[in-house]
């Protein structure tokens, strides 16, 4: 049944420009399904509700530019992957390297953040729809202990979200929303005017201590249950909770994500932040337990 | 009495006071008596703190750049009660405090300089560290903030200045007992001054000017012994605006004071603003779904829209319910325990309880106005009374809302009927906070006797307010 969607994602790609010219002209390209990635368990139940709670610092991105490609799944094969939204890192592509976001800029108002996050675009029919911006909370898992949480090592990457799903996924993990409201859906619900509907995916905090990447990309992370990591994952690690919003109120019979359908949220995070910020930014602001900053009410009014 | 040291006693004193376990400023350490010691008048090496003891105390002065290169060096050496001195100069540093008590000083409000570049987030940060005094410097290009505290108990920023900010100019986020004074503020999209997210807040603002940003005052969730006096807020896309909403913790907005401003022409079409100040353009003082507001004594003139402007504000996407009347009595650390309830309906926050005396307003679009959108507005326990105006929407407002007796009188007679319709206007974007057009800089007064005068921690805030002595401001 995917491969209808795939399908549809290559023809929006052709009717949007956005084939890469690094893609190798009229060589075949092989699109690589999408990847059937789960991590080890769920967050404990979903996270949403007022900010300043709960200590965090937040990044907001704008959208930097849209691309067949996927340096996680689909290293170096150009239009290979379903068509992402790339925020953040300003020259992510297939051939993105730790080192190559390092050598970029950024479209984030924390200028230190270099890393690369990306997400399926969201299609209404054939029309690829530009998303208003993104926007990335960093905080402890639910219960676990702020101090116990370690910077993400350079170089980590992290998928969440299933992008093969074929049934509603946790809502712990991938949920939609109208605007910064609390409420979650698994699929988009319709929005009221001036309520943008967001994408709202939540990675996992605990990591293996070993490997900033694995075969499945999903083995050497997992999600904290009760405050504490699970076996072989003895590194808390920020929960990050990456939100897309996208300029849709009203009617979602058209929608329809690259990857896909409705069920097949899911997100990407290359860490590019300089280290010496993240690591900063861990320790003055989840370790003291303070908010270092809010997702400001503009969506309010 | 002045005493010099030498860098290994200070530090000792330094270590003894930080063990001392002593929250009211350096109390455990003990002045030197060795005479010797000040035989070593001229502290050469860029490792020598001078120490300095008082009746209060004994603290260490770390001087930038000849101590210590940068401002975060000196604060990084700096123990619990120390001053931080700096020299003019331009520093490009995003400064991080986590030390408590420090003073951090420049020595010319006008000279000493924090440059973000467009690049780093906040001049100043400090981060849970109780009692840290900012005083007598300048921020501009920050990306974030100027001067930003975040979860503190005791702040104080005083002869301060921020200029071109991408967020706030000066900000207070979830602390408490903070005195601010002498701020100059310019060029910020959300507000030149935000203090948020506090119940009681138990603080002051007092000689402030704030122009040219989205608002002059925004305070979401921010009250109880909350005063904003004798300051000015002018050419603002509004000027003063406390709000409720489910964004952020501790709602609704409570019981802020607002006596004895100057508050005008905030008006500003090109100034850097974000959506919700934008809404508001043409306006004095909004009290945007507060309850228990206090507004008094001040002057009100030349904006366009409305001078004061008690308002609904409507919150698309809540992420809580609407509190109820029982529940406005909650203070904000156990708020924060609160688990909030699923609400998907947007909320209508309308203002209670607030009172409008003895105000000067003219030459405003409408001099006073209380608009509703769904309430009886004779219901919401708002009055006004003694004000000096032209125009009020509804008519004969001191009548259908007086302070003392009951109302009579026509509600419908001349009052906003398309709130909401205002609520939800479109509006066009502001320009971008980074080139947006703003007048030169002009200097600001200096703090008196900045080289000379001793540390003062912010464990002594809010200072005093004989609030009662406050007169209406007369036109500059």
């Amino acid at each position: 049944m995917s491969t209808r969607w795939w399908a549809a994602a290559c023809v929006v790609l052709a009717t949007a420009g956005c084939t890469n010219d690094k893609g190798g002209g009229e060589q075949a390209i092989v699109l690589h399904p999408p990847t059937d990635v789960t991590s080890l368990g769920q967050p404990d139940h979903p996270i949403a509700g007022p900010q300043g709670a709960v200590p965090q610092f937040v990044v907001e991105c704008a959208y930097s530019h849209a691309a067949p490609d996927d340096p996680i799944v689909a290293p170096g094969e150009f239009g290979a992957a379903h068509l992402h939204a790339f925020f953040g890192n300003t020259t992510t592509d297939a051939n993105s390297t730790i080192d190559s976001l390092f050598a970029g800029d950024t479209t984030c108002d924390q200028r230190a953040d270099l890393a690369a996050y990306w997400a399926p675009a969201l299609l209404r029919g054939a029309e690829v729809l530009r998303p208003v911006k993104s926007t990335a909370y960093y905080r402890p898992g639910i219960d676990v202990d702020p101090k116990s949480v370690q910077p993400y090592p350079k170089g980590l990457v992290m998928i969440a979200g299933n992008a093969a799903a074929e049934e509603p996924q946790p809502l712990s993990i991938v949920a939609w929303g109208c605007g910064t409201g609390i409420a979650r859906a698994v699929e988009p619900p319709e929005c009221a005017q001036d309520r943008n509907l967001r994408l709202i995916v939540t990675f996992p905090d605990c990591w293996d201590g070993d490997n900033l990447d694995s075969p499945s990309h999903k083995s050497h992370i997992a999600y904290s249950s009760g405050g504490d990591c699970p076996e072989g994952y003895p590194v808390p690690i920020p929960q990050l909770q990456f939100s897309v919003e996208y300029p849709v109120w009203g009617a979602t019979d058209d929608l329809m994500l690259s990857s896909g359908g409705l069920l097949t949220g899911h997100a990407d995070f290359m860490n590019a932040w300089t280290p010496e910020r993240m690591q900063m930014e861990v320790e003055l602001c989840l370790h003291r337990e303070v908010v270092c900053g809010i997702a400001s009410g503009r969506t309010s009014g | 009495m002045r005493r010099v040291v030498s860098a290994v006693v200070a530090a000792a004193f330094a270590l003894l006071a930080a063990c001392s376990d002593d929250d009211e400023g350096g109390g455990g350490a003990t002045p030197t008596t060795d005479g010797a010691a000040t035989t070593e008048s001229t502290p050469t090496t860029s490792d020598t703190s001078v120490s300095t003891s008082t009746a209060d105390g004994e603290w260490a002065t770390l001087r930038v750049p000849d101590d210590h290169p940068t401002i975060q060096a000196a604060v990084d050496a700096a123990q619990p009660g120390d001053l931080v001195l700096i020299a003019p100069g331009t520093y490009r540093e995003a400064v991080q405090v986590t030390t408590d008590r420090l003073t951090i000083r420049g020595l010319d409000r006008n000279e000493v300089i924090l440059d973000g570049d467009f690049e780093l987030d906040n001049g100043i940060r400090v981060l849970g560290a109780k009692g840290v005094a900012i005083e007598n410097m300048t921020a501009v290009n920050y990306v974030g903030n100027g001067f930003f505290w975040t979860g503190v108990d005791g702040y104080r920023g005083s002869y301060l200045t921020t200029y071109r900010i991408g967020d706030y100019g000066v900000y207070a986020f979830d602390s408490i007992n903070g005195h601010f004074d002498h701020l100059y503020l310019a060029g910020s999209p959300e507000s030149g001054l935000y203090i948020g997210e506090c119940y009681p807040c138990n603080a002051v603002v007092t000689d402030v000017v704030s122009e040219y940003n989205g608002l002059g005052f925004s305070g979401t969730n921010a009250g109880g012994e909350l005063y904003l006096v004798n300051s000015v807020w002018r050419h603002n896309r509004a000027g003063i605006m406390p709000n409720s909403g489910t964004y952020e913790l501790c709602y609704p907005q409570r019981e802020v004071t607002i006596v004895g401003n100057l508050v005008y022409d905030n008006n500003a079409t090109e100034s850097p603003s974000v959506r919700m100040a934008i809404r508001r353009q043409g306006t004095g003082i909004v009290i945007a779904g507060g309850t228990g507001d206090v507004v008094e004594r001040n002057l009100v003139y030349g904006n366009d829209r409305y001078g004061i402007f008690l308002t609904p504000f409507l919150e698309l996407s809540p992420n809580d319910e609407e509190p109820t009347r029982q529940e406005w009595g909650t203070i904000c650390a156990d708020a924060k325990l609160e688990t909030p309830a699923e609400r998907d309906d947007p909320i209508v926050w309308d203002v209670y309880d607030t009172r409008v005396v003895g105000n000067e307003l003219a030459d405003n679009g409408v001099d006073l106005v209380l608009a509703t959108v769904d309430e009886d507005p004779a219901t919401l326990g708002n009055c006004f009374a003694d004000n000096i105006f032209a125009t009020s929407a509804p008519r004969r407002i001191e009548t259908l809302a007086p302070c003392t007796g009951t109302g009579s009188g026509d509600w419908t007679a001349g009052a906003i009927d398309d709130m909401l319709d205002q609520l939800y206007r479109q509006i066009k974007p502001g320009p971008e906070w980074q080139t947006a057009p703003l007048p030169p800089l002009q200097p600001q007064d200096d703090m008196p006797d900045a080289a000379t005068a001793p540390p003062r921690p912010a464990t002594d805030v809010p200072f005093a307010l004989d609030l009662a002595a406050i007169k209406v401001p007369t036109r500059p």
